[in-house]
């Protein structure tokens, strides 16, 4: 069970629909492995549902439910078949092509690689990072927010341990070296707001790199 | 269920129900007269333009004909449900304009069992509904507005009602406390009412 978690009102935007992005898809991960988060989702989508019975009705085009009810005989579409990798949880399945050990990784050093996600836009870029065990990333801190889930593994920085399923938000206030755990690499899915910030000379020497 | 304990949200569950048993396509055309304009509705106040707004009611109600057999009274009200599919069916078909390549199924995937212990609170909620909502005050139900149709972050909506963040950020707080107790309360009372009834 996770210790930590997204907040009430990041909970109740992407139960809104209002988080259909990479936020959301990172949120999504977090709700399939946190059932504390899901019984909040399911309060939320209860108030949605009021909100949609509390609508003002608005009417419809002439011949609207004829040209509806012509439409229930049409061959439903085609369901997107799930694919991708099941150790992977399911809203990023159909994004990664393949399992942690055999993603493209490009290093940023010898220990902390990373791969780009596809759905990255204007807004986020989503990213996973992977830190070899027992390893730390410079000192850094974010221009903007950054919001982390633990996807493999354990990483510890100044404020607390991380397990897996953890929801971690770091912001401008935050100035951290999170580190692996000895016993296995630490693999996160990160969506940012803006690129990191490194701090410590050999830091600002790589925030080149990592725009 | 006896007939007293009954409210608007029942002849929804039976009408679903029906559609899912007996493809019944009076059914069908009933339920749309009762939450059709809802939907419109819900999609317009999400910044859907009318023609929009009709594709995306078209689309959900086409989802319940063939997904009918999903929906499951123990697990959400009936209006819990079609939320979820306006909702969804919005996300999908704002897309089609944009270049967003994240779908509804990517973000709610198809349940793969059932989650027993989530079922019982979902039944217990889903058996007195509509009392949330009215359950806010004004100043806080202003605010869940926002975030639900407008898609606004605390930030966004305190510059609006030219507030402070802080007033916001509590002001949700509250609702969401509130929310909390009014969650718990129902199902006290659920408890209640189960326990004489059985």
């Amino acid at each position: 069970m996770a210790n930590y978690h997204p907040s009430d009102e990041l909970l109740m935007q992407f139960t809104a629909g209002q988080k259909h992005d990479a936020l959301g898809v990172l949120v999504a991960c977090h709700l399939e492995s946190c059932s504390e988060c899901r019984k909040r989702t399911q309060v939320f989508e209860q108030l949605g549902g009021e909100l949609l019975d509390a609508s003002k009705e608005v009417k419809f085009s002439n011949g609207f439910l004829d040209s509806l009810l012509n439409k229930l005989k049409d061959a439903p579409p085609k369901e997107v078949e799930s694919s991708g990798d099941i150790r992977l949880p399911r809203p990023l399945r159909r994004f990664i092509p393949g399992y942690f050990d055999t993603l493209p990784w490009s290093g940023i050093s010898r220990n902390i690689k990373e791969f780009t996600l596809p759905f990255s836009d204007e807004r986020y870029t989503a990213k996973f990072y992977k830190i070899a065990a027992g390893k730390e990333l410079p000192i850094h801190t974010h221009k903007g927010n950054e919001f982390t889930l633990v996807l493999s593994g354990q990483f510890s920085d100044e404020a607390g341990d991380y397990k897996e399923g953890d929801f971690i938000l770091a912001d401008t206030d935050t100035l951290h070296q999170p580190k692996a755990s000895k016993d296995a690499d630490c693999i996160c899915f990160a969506v940012m707001d803006a690129p990191l910030k490194f701090t410590g000379f050999f830091g600002r020497m790589l925030n080149p790199f990592l725009r | 269920m006896s007939s007293q304990n009954s409210n608007t949200l029942r002849p929804l569950d039976d009408l679903i129900i029906r559609i899912a048993n007996n493809q019944d396509q009076q059914a069908f055309i009933e339920l749309f007269e009762q939450i059709g304009a809802k939907l419109k509705a819900y999609a317009i106040r999400c910044g859907a333009l009318d023609g929009e707004a009709e594709d995306i009611v078209q689309e959900c109600m086409l989802t319940v004909w063939r997904k009918a057999h999903q929906f499951n009274p123990k697990t959400a009200s009936a209006t819990t449900w079609l939320y979820t599919i306006v909702r969804n069916k919005r996300i999908d078909m704002a897309r089609k304009t944009k270049y967003d390549v994240v779908l509804s199924d990517d973000l709610w995937p198809e349940p793969e069992g059932e989650d027993l212990e989530t079922d019982v609170a979902r039944d217990l909620e889903g058996k007195i509904a509509r009392t949330l909502l009215h359950g806010l005050p004004e100043e806080q139900r202003q605010i869940v507005y926002k975030v639900y149709f407008e898609g606004k972050s605390h930030s966004e909506i305190a510059n609006e009602l030219d507030l402070p963040l802080g007033t916001i950020k509590s002001r949700l707080r509250l609702a969401m406390k509130k929310l909390d107790t009014l969650a718990q309360e129902q199902m006290t009372w659920l408890i209640i009412i189960l326990l004489t009834n059985f």
